[in-house]
């Protein structure tokens, strides 16, 4: 059982980053305590992981076949990579570090299955693209509407408020979902676990993040979102939301941050302003190629000489 | 934080848009008391100008601190606290002209266009009123800021008539001609302040769309 413990730390510091996506956007508005905020958040990852969490678990689990120990050092290679890639700033995936780690540990044992990974990679290719489309999509449909709405200045703070709680709690559900699978998913593949038991401890992981370590980030990222104006922060919330739910669906873990700076830039398209930075373009793109490599060759060093 | 927004249906919210309201409400009660008083001659009056704008000092107090108490998403706050800093320019300035008004005689030849002035500042501070109220309701302004406009061009017109007949007057001392000019100056500036309100207004309604 304690092989389960690396896929806990990756876990916990899936939650503690990504939250941020979620409820970093009320918070910082004053629209929900952090109290409230990472109380609701830890809530419905951890529905969203229980109700929807084993659609993804498989697809992490069949990139390779591992065995329990390879599981163990796997979520240990991806959680070491997430932690030095934040430290250095690259808007790293833990989507990206784990599936990384699998595929090196299955190049090792001979049992790595590419054509799964063709799948992996175009999803993380559309994650922002697909953010960005929603994010459009959202934006010129609701805004349509409220702008034949004559609706009081108050009642319009109050949709604004209501609407960014409800996106943020189906943010958070759909980030347990989708992400779920990045931290117990290996342990699936390689027998360790049920869907069910690895989709509960994956949960709570993330929840324990969430609760214990994620002001920090929630502050920052929140701030970023800020300056836009309320219906399109709460636009942004949402088109990720969904993106992260649609991937759910298709089966695919995804990165929530990259479904983000997707919404942002559709958010962006719309006010015709020109929000497509190539220096952030290129950033998401290093992530896309740094993480997987790296996890992977971790992952490569600590089964060569840590053994299995 | 939202829970007690949803339960009390924004009740923070609808206190702080009162008292913006009456703050707007106590500003055209001072305008039309000021031109009363030039009217009149009556220094009484002018001195319930000045009491109008401590009145409307406290209001202002109150608007600002029940906004940083948690009314309205942090987004709007600042937009918020401007426009009242904005009409609270126009009071300040109101005061301003009413004392030089009581430490100065109006001369006979200007009096007639500084009452047409201060009845312009009157009608556009009930316009203000009118166009605060129809971005509450989240009606279009388009309309009642254009009306504002035109009340603003006409105190324009009136401005430079006004000074090329206050050259005309007879001044005995350097205070008595600096008191004059600061009244003429003041009266025909309140009009760019309110309209700098209305502009405010518009941002906050576009803002929120």
């Amino acid at each position: 059982m304690w092989k389960v413990l690396s896929g806990v730390f990756l876990g916990w510091s899936l939650g503690a980053n990504d939250s941020a996506n979620v409820f970093g956007t009320g918070v910082t508005t004053g629209t929900v305590k952090y109290r409230t905020a990472i109380l609701l958040t830890a809530f419905f990852v951890l529905l969203g992981a229980l109700l929807e969490g084993p659609k993804c678990m498989r697809t992490v689990g069949d990139l390779s076949r591992l065995m329990p120990p390879e599981a163990f050092w796997c979520a240990l290679a991806a959680a070491m990579i997430m932690t030095a890639l934040t430290y250095l700033a690259i808007p790293a995936s833990t989507s990206q570090a784990i599936v990384g780690a699998v595929i090196g540990a299955g190049i090792i044992s001979n049992s790595a299955d590419f054509s799964m990974l063709y799948k992996i990679v175009s999803c993380w290719v559309f994650t922002p693209v697909c953010g960005m489309i929603v994010a459009y999509c959202l934006h010129r449909i609701f805004g349509y509407f409220l702008d034949r709405t004559r609706m009081s200045l108050a009642r319009r703070n109050l949709l604004y408020s209501a609407g960014i709680l409800v996106a943020g709690c189906y943010g958070a559900y759909s980030l347990g979902s989708n992400n779920v699978a990045n931290v117990t998913g290996v342990y699936v593949g390689s027998g360790n676990l049920s869907p069910g038991t690895a989709s509960l401890i994956g949960g709570l992981s993330i929840a324990s993040g969430v609760l214990t370590y994620s002001r920090k980030v929630m502050m920052t990222v929140g701030k970023g979102i800020v300056p836009l104006d309320p219906f399109s922060a709460l636009v942004v919330v949402l088109a990720g939301a969904i993106t992260l739910h649609v991937f759910t669906q298709i089966g695919v873990p995804v990165s929530s941050s990259q479904a983000v700076v997707g919404a942002v830039l559709g958010v962006g398209v719309v006010g015709g302003v020109k929000t497509v930075s190539f220096k952030m373009l290129g950033k998401i793109s290093l992530g896309w190629i740094l993480t997987p490599i790296a996890a992977g060759l971790l992952v490569y060093l600590f089964i060569t000489f840590g053994g299995i | 934080m939202i829970l007690e927004k949803l339960l009390s249906h924004g009740k923070k919210e609808r206190d702080v848009t009162e008292d913006i309201k009456r703050h707007i409400g106590l500003l055209c009660t001072a305008c039309d008391t000021f031109k009363t008083a030039v009217e009149r001659d009556d220094p009484d009056l002018m001195e319930n100008v000045i009491q109008l704008e401590r009145e409307g000092d406290s209001v202002r107090r109150e608007v600002i601190s029940h906004i940083y108490e948690g009314a309205f998403l942090p987004y709007l706050r600042p937009d918020l606290c401007k426009f009242v800093e904005i009409v609270d320019e126009v009071f300040d300035l109101l005061k301003d002209t009413a004392f030089y008004h009581l430490s100065t005689r109006l001369p006979e030849r200007i009096k007639d266009d500084c009452i047409r002035v201060a009845l312009l500042n009157f009608r556009m501070c009930e316009m203000l009123l009118i166009t605060y109220e129809a971005m509450l309701k989240g009606e279009d302004l388009r309309e009642k800021t254009l009306a504002i406009r035109i009340y603003e061009k006409k105190v324009d017109d009136l401005k430079y008539d006004l000074f090329e007949e206050a050259k005309k007057v007879e001044i005995d001392t350097f205070w008595e001609g600096r008191m004059l000019a600061d009244l003429i100056s003041g009266l025909t500036t309140i009009s760019d302040i309110i309209e700098d309100a209305s502009d405010h207004l518009q941002i906050i309604y576009v803002s929120m769309r």
